[in-house]
C-alpha cells in the first residue's frame, strides 16, 4: 500500500517530476507517442491494461459461471475442465469471480483515479488562473494535504466513515488530488503567462473559452501521463485497505477481498490466494510497465539508455 | 542557516494549524452521537437518553464548532488528545508508546531498501542493457507490482516455514523484526534502484568522470570515489519520502506479523469504532511528517546552499 | 478480515452471564487443602489470538478474555455449563436476595497472603465501582461475616447470582491489586511475564492449593491478530498448539501436520426476525413469512459450505448442554422447502414476475443484517441463506454492519427483518440471553433489552416462562422453565430461527499429550495441558 504507493508513483516527488515532464511535453508531444510505441514494454504494459479491461466490459460473457453463484457440491476443487482455476470455499467458480472482479478493482481505480483528476485538474487550474488570495488558500490546503502520507489520511477517514468500497474510495480522492492539483496550477500558471494565450486575452477572449481552449489542452496530457503511473498504486492501496477488511466487503469479488477470504484456505487451496495475487501483481506491472515507458518518453534525461 | 530555519518553522504553524483543523473535521464525520457511543463503551450497555444528554454536556458536544476546535487545539497542544475508548489509556500515550515500534520496522526497511538498491542501481548503470541491467529492471517492476501483504504470505512460506530460519511473527527480538522489514523495503527499493540507476547513468556521462576515466582510475575506484558520492544526494534527498511511504504501509504489515506498532493500533481503533484515537493518529502522524519533512529541508538545505537561499 | 475473534463475541457473552441454582454436592470435587504438587516439567508454546486485555480502572490482565490460569473465581463452570465449588466451598440463600457465600481455607495467593472474605469484598466491590455488571452487585452488597464467610446481597432479586459469579471477569483477586500493574492470584499457574500485544508466559504454581495442578512447568501464550499468522506459527513449530482456528479453515491444521480437536458446543449462531418493524421492515410481522423462512434453511447445507463440516446443526440459541434433559423440549423447525412454499402460497404470497413472490402488489423483498459480533464471524453464511430463501421465491438483501455498534445502532430503529447473531455461553445461567432479548419492553428497563424486546418480543407466553425460569430455585426448574421459553420463540412464534451450534477447535502439535477443550474459551482450564517425553 502506501509503501508502493510511494514506490511505484515516483511522481509523488511533485515539483521535480512535474517539472520534467512539462519541459518534456509540449515540443514533443507526437514524439513521445511513437517513443512509446517502440517501447516494447510500455506496449506490454498497454496490452496487459488494454486486455483486463476489455475482460472487465465483458465480463458477462467471457465469464463461464455467475460469480457469486454457490455450488456446495464442489468446494475448493482444483483446476478441472469445468472450473479453470477451480473453485472457492463455497464452491463458486475462481476464474468467473477473477473476471468479475476486474470490474470491482479496475473500477475502484478507475472511479477513484477519474475523482482525482477531476478534483486535482480543477482546483488546479483555479488556482493557477485566479492567482492572488484564493490560489494562496488552495495551495495552502495542498500543503496541509500534503503532510500526510495518503494512506494515512485515507485510513482515518475510512476509520471516521466506516469500512466500505465507497469511504475507501472517498478517503483516496480526499487526499491524493493534491499532487495534480499542483501539477496542474504551475501548467496553468505557464500558459497564463504566454505570449500567445496573453494575446488571445487581449483580443477579449473570454474565460470560459480561455480554459477550454487554451488551459485544458496543455494541461490533460500530463495528467493523463500521472494518471495512468498512479493507477497502480492506486489498484494497490485500495485492494490493500480490502485485504484488511476496511473496503470491499464479501461476497464482492474484488480481488484484494478474495486474496484476503482465501488466505484461509491457502495450505488445502493456495489457488484462492495466487491467482488473485497474480491478477492484482499484472495490472500493477502493466500500469507501471505503461507508465514508465510515457514518462521516459516524455522525459529526455531518463531516456538516456 | 539559522534564518532558513527559523523561515521553515515559521512556515509550519499554519501547516500544523491545517492539520489539526483535518482531524477535528474529520472527527465530526462520524455517525452516531459521540457521547453515547463513549458511554456505551464505559458502561459497558446501552446508556439512558438522560445519561446521554448529561455526557454531551459534560463533553462540551453541544458548543459551537469554533468553542470546541479551540478546546481541543488548546487540549492537544498540552499533549492531552483524549482517552481510547477501548483501552481507557490516555490517547497520546498510546500513540508515543507504539510509534518507535514501527520506526524499527520502517528504518530497518529503509536501510534495506537503500542496501537492496544502490549496488543493483549502480551495477545497472555501469553494465547498461547487459542482464543485470534487465533482471535487476525486472525484480524492481515485479516488486514495486506485488501487493505487500501477499509477498509477506510469500516470505513467511519460505523463510519460516519452508527454510525455518525467522519466526512467523511476533515483536521480542530482532529476528522478529526482519521480515517486516523485509516486506517494507522490498516495495520501497524498486523505485530507489531506479532512481539509482537514472542518476548514475548521468553521472557516468559527466566529463569529469570522463576525465577521470582518461587519467586511467579504474572502474571501481572512480565508482566508488565519485559516482557514488554524486548518486548519494539525489537519493538521500527522497529517502525521506520512502520512510513516509513506510510508516503508512507498516499498516497491513503490522497486522500479519503481530508487530505491535502505531499501525495494527490504529486498525484496531478502526474496528472497535474508537474515534479519540483514530482522531488523535491524524494529528500524531500528520506531525511526525511534519518534523521528517523539515529535517529533510533542512537537511537539504545543508548539503545544497542554493535551496537556503532561494526558499523552495 | 480478521477471522472470527472471541474477543467479539465474547462481548456478549461478558453482557449475558447465566445464574442458575444450588449445586448438588456431588458435584463438588475432592480437594486437598494446601498440598505441594511435584512440579511438572517442559514449557508449552501456545499460539492465542489477539491481546484483548484492559489497563483501564476496569483492567483485566490475567484473567479475560484469555484466562491464562493465574486467576480463580468462586465456582468453576463445568463443560457442561454446572458451577462447581472453586474458592467458595458453599453457598445458600438465607434472604430473599442474599448469598451467604463460604469460602476455602488454607488457599494463599502467589505472593503468600492468605485468601480470605477481605478479598473477595475488595473484588466486588471492585466490580460495583464499575457498574457492579447483569449480577447487580453495588457498593454495599457485599459483607464479610467473618474471615472466611461473606454475604452478598444484589441491588435487585438476583436467583441466578451463583452461576453468574463464576465468570472469569469475576476473578478474585488480593485487597488492593490493580490487575493492570500486577497480577497475583490463586491458580495453578503464576506470572512470569506479561510482553502486552506479544506474548504471556506463566510458570507452574508449586503451592497450588488444589489438586487440578498444572500440568507442565511453563506456558507462553504468543498473541497472533491474524489467523493465517497463527496457523503458520503451528506449521514453522514456532508454537504446539493454537487456539481460536476459524472454523471456514479447520481444515488446514491436518494439512500442517497437526491434530485438529473440537470441544462440546459452547456458542451459537441464529437469526431472528423482526416482528414488529414499521414499514418496509414489517414483513416479518406475517407468521406464515417467518413459517416459511424458518423451514427453508437448510442447516447442513450451511455448515458443509460456509463451515466446511466444522459446526453442528442448531436446535436453540444456547448451548444444548445447559438445558440438562430438558434440551430434548426444544427442536428446531425440520427443512421442507415445499411445505415452505405452501405455506406462502396459501397466505396469499404468490409467484408474480420472475422468481419473487409477491401479495397484494408488495413483492416478498427482506433485508438480512449481518455484523453481530462481527460480520466476519459469519463468514459465508449471509449468502448461503440469501441462496436458500431466494429458493421459496423470497428476495434477500444483504447489509453488512461494520461492527457491532453500528448493528446496534441500525437495531434500536428497527431497520432489518433478519438479524444474524453469533455469541457463546461463558456461564451457567441458561436464561439470561433468552430474556433480555425477547421479553416484552418494559418502562425504564435495561436500554439493551428493551431495543431487542421492541423488535423480538413474542409476548406474554414467552414473558411467563422465561420469569418461571429466572424465579425458580431447583436447577431442573431453571432448566424446564428455560426450555419452554425457547420452544416459544423457535417453534410457536419462530422468531428466532437456529442455525448453527459452535464447538471450538484447536490445532495441536505432536508435542501435545493432552488438553481437554472447555465448551467456553474463557473457562479453559489449562492444567489439562501436558506434554510429550
Amino acid at each position: 500500500m502506501a509503501q508502493q504507493t510511494a514506490a511505484t508513483s515516483p511522481l509523488r516527488l511533485p515539483q521535480r517530476e512535474a517539472a520534467r515532464l512539462d519541459d518534456a511535453w509540449r515540443p514533443k508531444r507526437f514524439a513521445a507517442f511513437r517513443a512509446v510505441v517502440r517501447d516494447r514494454s510500455a506496449v506490454f504494459g498497454l496490452v496487459i491494461l488494454a486486455g483486463v479491461t476489455l475482460m472487465a466490459l465483458a465480463a458477462n460473457l467471457i465469464a463461464p459461471y455467475d460469480p457469486t453463484a454457490l455450488d456446495p457440491t464442489s468446494n475448493l476443487a482444483g483446476s478441472s475442465r469445468e472450473h479453470w482455476l477451480g473453485t472457492d470455499n463455497l464452491g463458486r467458480d475462481i476464474f468467473s469471480r477473477l473476471v468479475h472482479g476486474a470490474r470491482w478493482t479496475l473500477g475502484a481505480a478507475g472511479l477513484a483515479a477519474a475523482g482525482i483528476v477531476i478534483l486535482g485538474v480543477t482546483i488546479g487550474i483555479v488556482a493557477g488562473y485566479a492567482g492572488g488570495l484564493l490560489d494562496d488558500l488552495l495551495m495552502r490546503v495542498v500543503d496541509v494535504l500534503l503532510a500526510f502520507p495518503s494512506m494515512i489520511l485515507a485510513l482515518a477517514v475510512v476509520g471516521m466513515l466506516g469500512p466500505s468500497l465507497t469511504n475507501v474510495l472517498i478517503g483516496m480522492v480526499a487526499v491524493w488530488w493534491v499532487d495534480y492539483a499542483r501539477v496542474v496550477r504551475g501548467l496553468t500558471l505557464r500558459v497564463v503567462q504566454n505570449d500567445y494565450v496573453l494575446s488571445a486575452h487581449c483580443c477579449g477572449c473570454g474565460r470560459r473559452r480561455m480554459i477550454l481552449r487554451h488551459i485544458l489542452p496543455n494541461v490533460i496530457p500530463s495528467v493523463i501521463v500521472l494518471a495512468t503511473l498512479e493507477l497502480g498504486a492506486l489498484m494497490l492501496a485500495i485492494s490493500g485497505l480490502s485485504f484488511l477488511g476496511l473496503g470491499a466487503q464479501p461476497p464482492t469479488p474484488e480481488w484484494g477481498t478474495m486474496l484476503s477470504d482465501g488466505r484461509l484456505f491457502f495450505l488445502n487451496a493456495p489457488q484462492l490466494m495466487m491467482y488473485p495475487g497474480v491478477a492484482i501483481t499484472l495490472v500493477v506491472l502493466g500500469c507501471n510497465l505503461l507508465g514508465d515507458g510515457l514518462r521516459d518518453a516524455l522525459d529526455p534525461r531518463q531516456r538516456v539508455r | 542557516m539559522l534564518r532558513f530555519i527559523l523561515r521553515r518553522l515559521s512556515y509550519l504553524v499554519p501547516v500544523w494549524v491545517g492539520i489539526s483543523l483535518v482531524a477535528f473535521i474529520l472527527a465530526s464525520l462520524t455517525p452516531g452521537d459521540p457521547a453515547r457511543l463513549a458511554l456505551q463503551r464505559e458502561l459497558g450497555r446501552q446508556p439512558t437518553a438522560e445519561e446521554t444528554a448529561a455526557a454531551r454536556e459534560q463533553m462540551g458536544l453541544d458548543d459551537p464548532a469554533p468553542v470546541r476546535y479551540a478546546r481541543w487545539v488548546g487540549d492537544a497542544l498540552t499533549g492531552d488528545l483524549g482517552t481510547s475508548y477501548r483501552t481507557g489509556k490516555p490517547v497520546l500515550a498510546s500513540l508515543a508508546e507504539r510509534f518507535p515500534t514501527t520506526l524499527q520496522i520502517s528504518g530497518l526497511g529503509l536501510a534495506l531498501a537503500v542496501a537492496l538498491a544502490l549496488p543493483l542501481g549502480m551495477l545497472a548503470a555501469v553494465y547498461r542493457r547487459g542482464p543485470i541491467d534487465h533482471a535487476s529492471r525486472i525484480l524492481a517492476l515485479l516488486g514495486a507490482s506485488m501487493p505487500s501483504y501477499w509477498v509477506a504470505y510469500l516470505l513467511i512460506l519460505l523463510l519460516s516455514v519452508r527454510l525455518g530460519w525467522l519466526p512467523v511473527a511476533g515483536s521480542t527480538t530482532w529476528r522478529h523484526a526482519i521480515m517486516p522489514a523485509l516486506t517494507l523495503g522490498i516495495g520501497g527499493s524498486a523505485s530507489l534502484m531506479r532512481l539509482t540507476r537514472a542518476e548514475m547513468l548521468e553521472t557516468l556521462g559527466q566529463d569529469y568522470i570522463r576525465t577521470a576515466r582518461a587519467k586511467g582510475l579504474t572502474q571501481r575506484t572512480m565508482i566508488v570515489r565519485h559516482a557514488l558520492r554524486n548518486v548519494m544526494i539525489p537519493i538521500s534527498t527522497v529517502l525521506g519520502m520512502r520512510f513516509a511511504g513506510m510508516l503508512g504501509g507498516a499498516v497491513i504489515v503490522e497486522t500479519i506479523f503481530a508487530w505491535p506498532g502505531i499501525g495494527k493500533l490504529v486498525v484496531d481503533a478502526i474496528f472497535d469504532r474508537d474515534y479519540p484515537m483514530i482522531q488523535g493518529f491524524v494529528i500524531f502522524m500528520g506531525t511526525v511528517f511534519l518534523v521528517i519533512n523539515l529535517i529533510v529541508d533542512i537537511g537539504y538545505g545543508l548539503i545544497d546552499p542554493r535551496i537556503r537561499l532561494t526558499g523552495r | 478480515m480478521r477471522g472470527i475473534k472471541a474477543r467479539q463475541i465474547d462481548r456478549r457473552a461478558l453482557l449475558r452471564v447465566a445464574g442458575a441454582t444450588g449445586v448438588s454436592a456431588a458435584l463438588l470435587r475432592p480437594v486437598v487443602a494446601g498440598a505441594a504438587q511435584e512440579a511438572p516439567s517442559g514449557s508449552a508454546r501456545v499460539g492465542v489470538s489477539e491481546d484483548g486485555y484492559r489497563t483501564d480502572e476496569r483492567a483485566n490482565v490475567g484473567f479475560y478474555p484469555l484466562n491464562t490460569g493465574i486467576f480463580e473465581s468462586l465456582v468453576h463452570l463445568t463443560p457442561d455449563y454446572q458451577i462447581e465449588p472453586l474458592l467458595a466451598e458453599a453457598w445458600e440463600l438465607v434472604a430473599p436476595s442474599t448469598w451467604r457465600i463460604t469460602l476455602r481455607q488454607g488457599v494463599i495467593f502467589h505472593d503468600g497472603s492468605v485468601f480470605d472474605a477481605k478479598a473477595v469484598k475488595y473484588t466486588m466491590d471492585r466490580i460495583a465501582a464499575n457498574g457492579g455488571g447483569v449480577m447487580g452487585i453495588g457498593e454495599e452488597s457485599t459483607v464479610i461475616v467473618d474471615d472466611h464467610t461473606v454475604e452478598i446481597t444484589p441491588t435487585y432479586v438476583n436467583m441466578r447470582l451463583m452461576q453468574q459469579i463464576g465468570h472469569p471477569n469475576n476473578s478474585i483477586l488480593p485487597e488492593g491489586l490493580n490487575p493492570a500493574e500486577q497480577r497475583i492470584g490463586t491458580g495453578p499457574f503464576r506470572e512470569v511475564e506479561y510482553v502486552a500485544g506479544d506474548h504471556y508466559t506463566v510458570a507452574a504454581n508449586p503451592d497450588y492449593w488444589g489438586e487440578d495442578a498444572a500440568g507442565v512447568g511453563e506456558i507462553t501464550f504468543r498473541f497472533y491478530p491474524d489467523p493465517t499468522s497463527r496457523l503458520l506459527a503451528l506449521q514453522a513449530g514456532d508454537v504446539d498448539l493454537i487456539i481460536d482456528v476459524p472454523r471456514q479453515s479447520a481444515s488446514q491444521v491436518e494439512a500442517v501436520g497437526a491434530t485438529l480437536r473440537t470441544g462440546p458446543v459452547g456458542a451459537y449462531e441464529a437469526m431472528y426476525v423482526n416482528i414488529n418493524g414499521a414499514e418496509p421492515y414489517d414483513l416479518g410481522g406475517d407468521p406464515a413469512v417467518r413459517e416459511a423462512i424458518s423451514m427453508a434453511i437448510d442447516r447442513q447445507q450451511i455448515i458443509d459450505s460456509a463451515w466446511q463440516g466444522f459446526a453442528e446443526p442448531g436446535t436453540t440459541m444456547i448451548p444444548p448442554a445447559i438445558l440438562g434433559d430438558s434440551a430434548s423440549l426444544v427442536s428446531a423447525p425440520e427443512l421442507d422447502v415445499e411445505g415452505a412454499k405452501q405455506v406462502l402460497e396459501a397466505a396469499g404470497w404468490v409467484a408474480g414476475d420472475g422468481d419473487v413472490r409477491a401479495k397484494d402488489g408488495r413483492e416478498l423483498k427482506l433485508t438480512i443484517i449481518n455484523g453481530y459480533g462481527t460480520a466476519a464471524d459469519h463468514g459465508s453464511v449471509p449468502e448461503l441463506l440469501q441462496a436458500q430463501l431466494k429458493a421459496i421465491g423470497v428476495n434477500v438483501e444483504i447489509v453488512q454492519t461494520p461492527d457491532t455498534a453500528t448493528y446496534e445502532q441500525r437495531l434500536a430503529v428497527g431497520e432489518g427483518d433478519l438479524w444474524l447473531e453469533a455469541g457463546s455461553q461463558n456461564d451457567g445461567n441458561p436464561c439470561f440471553l433468552p430474556d433480555l432479548l425477547f421479553s416484552s419492553p418494559v418502562e425504564g428497563g435495561d436500554p439493551e433489552s428493551t431495543m431487542y424486546g421492541r423488535a423480538f418480543a413474542p409476548g406474554e407466553a414467552f414473558d411467563t416462562a422465561i420469569t418461571a425460569a429466572r424465579e425458580a430455585e431447583e436447577v431442573s426448574d431453571v432448566q424446564k422453565a428455560a426450555a419452554e421459553a425457547m420452544n416459544v420463540v423457535i417453534n410457536e412464534e419462530r422468531v428466532v430461527i437456529p442455525l448453527c451450534g459452535f464447538y471450538r477447535i484447536i490445532g495441536a502439535s505432536s508435542a501435545v499429550a493432552g488438553f481437554d477443550l472447555h465448551a467456553s474459551g474463557v473457562n479453559q482450564r489449562w492444567t489439562s495441558l501436558t506434554l510429550n517425553g
